[in-house]
């Protein structure tokens, strides 16, 4: 289904349209004034992307330097090239310890491998314990936003989710007892888990270190219980020094939810006596996006969601209508890299407003890489036969003064001497819930050839 | 010094009061305007559209018309901006680099060029001022929410100095409109939605008349103001600045 | 050829010209707020309460005015054992740990901009612990308190820890329509003191 079709249907219902809108402005919101406490935050932002494009640019080193360090620390590194290689490293390490429960905290990318079907098809159990991925998973549904994974559903829909399936009374949808229920129903998983598996905000190149970032607590109480732990990250993880954490925690509590911190950062560089630990490295179209030299920088992302909470039509469309592991603008400048056909729609659901590049901690330039996209998509993909013949036709219209001239005549006396039906007739989608304006008599160039004339 | 008017395509053939208003505007700030006949379209919508390529021919046009002015003055934030940024698909001659240094939205020009802030114009209205994305993020008209420093806006400054203006205070003060060219068709659901959150904006905070930098994000606004028969007028800020009494 | 040589030739291959490290100018940063009130600003917002304390004698005995039913408390301050209803040596496994009420730690260094306060793994007898702990009470030195995360690291650079973690207010989730609630998984509330 394409962006468009998908937010038709979600727009059938504008009190939740403006629900949703309205939850996540409000992160937005929060995210401004924990911004604007910073001194020197448009310097910061500047370092993240200094940062990280050093980074890119010298990333084959720092991931030895990484995977030595880490080895020296008593870590298992792993490489995977794709997700399928990822899923069956993984699988095959859960095979090793004999391990049949697992808890996962939050990682877009064993989402993006779709590891859970993987894992789960050979009877190994794994449960998401971030509270919003707990949700999704029980909806059988993808998260819908990479930090707040259940945004776009109501505390009803959790109340009788949880009924369901964790036994609750029902409460009118009270977030307190919901969360409390479910820290008692996740809490059994923690302690009876053989693995665990968690996600890398930050990999430390000088360190052989990872760090990992939650709210809940989620991570550490699946890390430090379980007898292993295997840590999946994408190769785009990597920063060079335990310093520049300084600078990417700063940005990312703040740009991600409005905290100046998140609750916790887990900073594990060997594994506790007695326990095992992991490292899966995964390429999966990584390396082939570092080689577009325009969209390479879509690899700074430290996935904050920020570009997707001030998205106002990623706001007003839900992260499910992208159809994408990650929705938004970030994610519709990654997915079409990895699938230009399936993801052809996405560069086109924006109004390239830029907002997303100006909230971005490491300063993407998002907007001006999804114009790009467009130009790629329209040579590269199958065009509706209308759209391309009219583009052509306007190319030349706008080349021609004198055909310009002409065209406009017809149009304005279209405008205003045709009856409104016809032309908000079907055809007209712009006439659907609008008006067109009133074709005026004589256009500026009429207007100002007059004037001459009368001068 | 000779400045070049630049009427965007749709102001030219359905917004020509915009146009009068603003060669009105520069000529009362004695500024010497030509108009060269032979200007179409800065190609905007063939290339957000994807067609980059379909709209050389519009980019040349463009430059061949106005290559010998000292500026080249329109009312358009997204146009001036499309000629600034995207400009480099032709091959970058003298008169290309020049013709995008020189380009310039009217009020970054009033404001950075003239340096002229009090034009003496009067209308005694409450008006919401729509931060068109491409000339605050784009051209940086003003600063934006999303950024930290210091706040300013070339608009606002302006229309604080015309009598009578009261300005109103949005809830969100620099959201998308939702027109963004083909998109207004293409991704229609959500660009209604938007249109209408943002008139909703400009109702709740009193405003009599909505104005930008853009007239297609207030067309935009317009066909929805008046399919929905509500009670705000639509104006240019050419228009605003100059009206007297 | 395996994966990993697969991965690093690709990213040797498909990298951009060497893009310089940028220098980190801490004078960009600088602010005129006061640390200490800052870092109990910052704790609060977090959602964690601040308290003064004189020595660790006095942590423990405020902290038995604050919980004064519990049953099973653990503390690692010097000289306050008999606070202690648990011993670590005798537990098998941290899981036992499941009904530990109140747990005391002293960090390393506080964190002003955040509230975050660095404890690293010799402060923790077992990881588990600040994570799995109801109540979690941490102890630092007035001193301590750095302005931002640049001069933590800068601390944490001659420090060799295997594990340690930056901890800023009480464990919460809003993924319930964006309502904070205080107590996800970790810790429910978080007391911190300062000396």
């Amino acid at each position: 289904m394409t962006h468009s079709k998908a937010a038709s249907i979600f727009n059938k219902d504008e009190k939740k349209v403006n629900w949703h809108d309205k939850a996540l402005w409000f992160v937005r919101h929060k995210r401004d004034i924990a911004a604007h406490t910073v001194t020197g935050w448009e310097e910061l932002r500047n370092l993240g992307h200094g940062i990280k494009a050093h980074t890119l640019s010298n990333l084959d080193t720092y991931l030895t330097q990484f995977e030595e360090n880490a080895l020296k620390n008593g870590v298992q590194v792993h490489w995977a090239k794709d997700g399928d290689e990822h899923n069956r490293i993984v699988h095959g390490i859960l095979k090793e310890h004999n391990a049949k429960k697992v808890v996962k905290s939050k990682s877009m990318l064993t989402e993006e491998c779709h590891l859970n079907p993987y894992l789960e098809a050979d009877d190994i159990e794994v449960i998401d314990t971030d509270l919003g991925e707990r949700i999704v998973q029980l909806a059988k549904e993808p998260p819908s936003h990479i930090v707040l994974p259940a945004i776009h559903k109501k505390k009803e829909e959790v109340d009788v989710l949880f009924q369901e399936h964790l036994g609750t009374k029902p409460c009118d949808g009270d977030p307190q007892y919901l969360t409390g229920e479910a820290r008692k129903h996740l809490r059994e998983k923690f302690i009876h888990a053989d693995a665990a598996i968690t996600g890398v905000n930050f990999a430390v190149a000088d360190t052989g270190g990872i760090v990992v970032c939650t709210n809940e607590g989620n991570a550490d109480m699946g890390a430090h219980l379980a007898p292993v732990h295997i840590a999946c990250m994408g190769i785009e993880k990597i920063i060079p020094k335990q310093e520049h954490l300084g600078v990417f925690l700063r940005l990312l509590g703040r740009s991600a939810t409005g905290q100046h911190i998140t609750t916790y950062s887990s900073h594990f560089k060997k594994p506790r006596e007695g326990a095992k630990m992991h490292i899966v490295i995964v390429d999966n179209g990584r390396t082939e996006q570092l080689s577009r030299p325009d969209f390479r920088a879509s690899l700074h992302c430290i996935r904050c969601g920020a570009c997707m909470n001030t998205c106002p039509i990623y706001r007003r469309s839900g992260g499910h209508s992208y159809d994408a592991t990650i929705p938004g603008p970030i994610g519709s400048i990654l997915s079409p890299g990895k699938d230009l056909k399936k993801h052809s729609t996405l560069p086109f659901a924006s109004t390239l407003c830029g907002s997303c590049s100006d909230v971005c901690p490491v300063k993407i330039d998002i907007h001006s890489q999804l114009y790009k996209w467009r130009q790629i998509i329209t040579k590269d993909t199958q065009q509706p036969f209308v759209k391309k013949t009219s583009m052509k036709m306007m190319g030349n219209i706008f080349a021609k003064p004198t055909k310009f001239e002409k065209v406009g005549k017809v149009a304005r006396w279209s405008l205003r001497n045709l009856p409104k039906s016809m032309i908000n007739s079907k055809p007209n989608v712009w006439g659907k819930e609008r008006d067109l304006p009133l074709g005026p008599k004589e256009s500026f160039d009429d207007w100002y050839k007059k004037r001459q004339k009368n001068e | 010094m000779k400045v070049g008017l630049f009427i965007p395509c749709y102001i030219n053939q359905l917004y020509p009061q915009v146009g009068i208003a603003t060669l009105e505007l520069l000529e009362k700030l004695n500024v010497d305007v030509g108009y060269p006949y032979g200007q179409t379209c800065c190609g905007q919508p063939m290339a957000n559209s994807g067609y980059e390529n379909e709209s050389v021919g519009a980019c040349q046009n463009f430059v061949e018309n106005f290559k010998d002015f000292d500026y080249i003055v329109t009312p358009s934030g997204s146009c001036a901006y499309h000629v600034k940024k995207h400009y480099n698909i032709i091959e970058q001659t003298d008169d290309v680099v020049n013709v995008r240094n020189k380009t310039y939205e009217l009020c970054d020009f009033i404001v950075n060029i003239l340096k002229i802030k009090h034009i003496g114009a009067s209308f005694p209205h409450k008006v919401g001022v729509h931060k068109s994305c491409h000339g605050l993020r784009g051209l940086r008209l003003g600063s934006c929410s999303e950024n930290v420093g210091t706040e300013y806006s070339y608009i606002d400054e302006l229309l604080q100095e015309v009598s009578g203006v009261e300005l109103v205070t949005l809830t969100r003060k620099d959201e998308c409109c939702g027109f963004g060219g083909t998109f207004a068709v293409t991704e229609e659901a959500i660009s209604v939605k938007m249109g209408k959150d943002r008139i909703q904006d400009h109702l709740d905070s009193g405003a009599e008349v909505i104005t930008a930098t853009d007239t297609s994000c207030l067309m935009h606004l317009e066909g929805l103001i008046t399919r929905n028969k509500q009670p705000l007028k639509v104006l240019h800020i050419a228009e605003i600045l100059n009206s007297t009494i | 050829m395996s994966s990993r040589e697969h991965i690093l030739s690709k990213a040797k291959e498909n990298k951009p010209e060497a893009i310089a490290l940028p220098n980190i100018d801490l004078e960009v940063f600088k602010d005129a707020k006061v640390l200490s009130e800052e870092f109990i600003l910052k704790v609060e917002t977090a959602g964690g309460n601040v308290l003064n304390a004189t020595s660790d004698k006095d942590v423990i005995a405020q902290i038995n005015t604050m919980f004064p039913d519990t049953k099973v408390n653990f503390s690692t301050l010097e000289g306050t054992e008999s606070f202690n209803t648990v011993d670590l040596n005798k537990l098998e496994k941290p899981h036992d740990l499941e009904n530990l009420d109140v747990l005391v730690l002293r960090g390393d260094l506080g964190v002003a901009e955040n509230g975050a306060i660095w404890i690293p793994d010799h402060q923790i007898p077992m990881r588990v612990l600040p994570f799995i702990s109801k109540h979690l009470v941490l102890v630092i030195k007035k001193e301590t308190i750095v302005p931002f995360l640049h001069q933590a690291y800068q601390k944490l650079g001659n420090t060799h820890n295997d594990f340690g973690v930056f901890i800023s207010g009480p464990s919460k989730t809003a993924d319930i329509e964006q309502s904070l609630v205080i107590g996800a998984h970790g810790a429910l509330s978080l007391s911190v003191f300062v000396q």
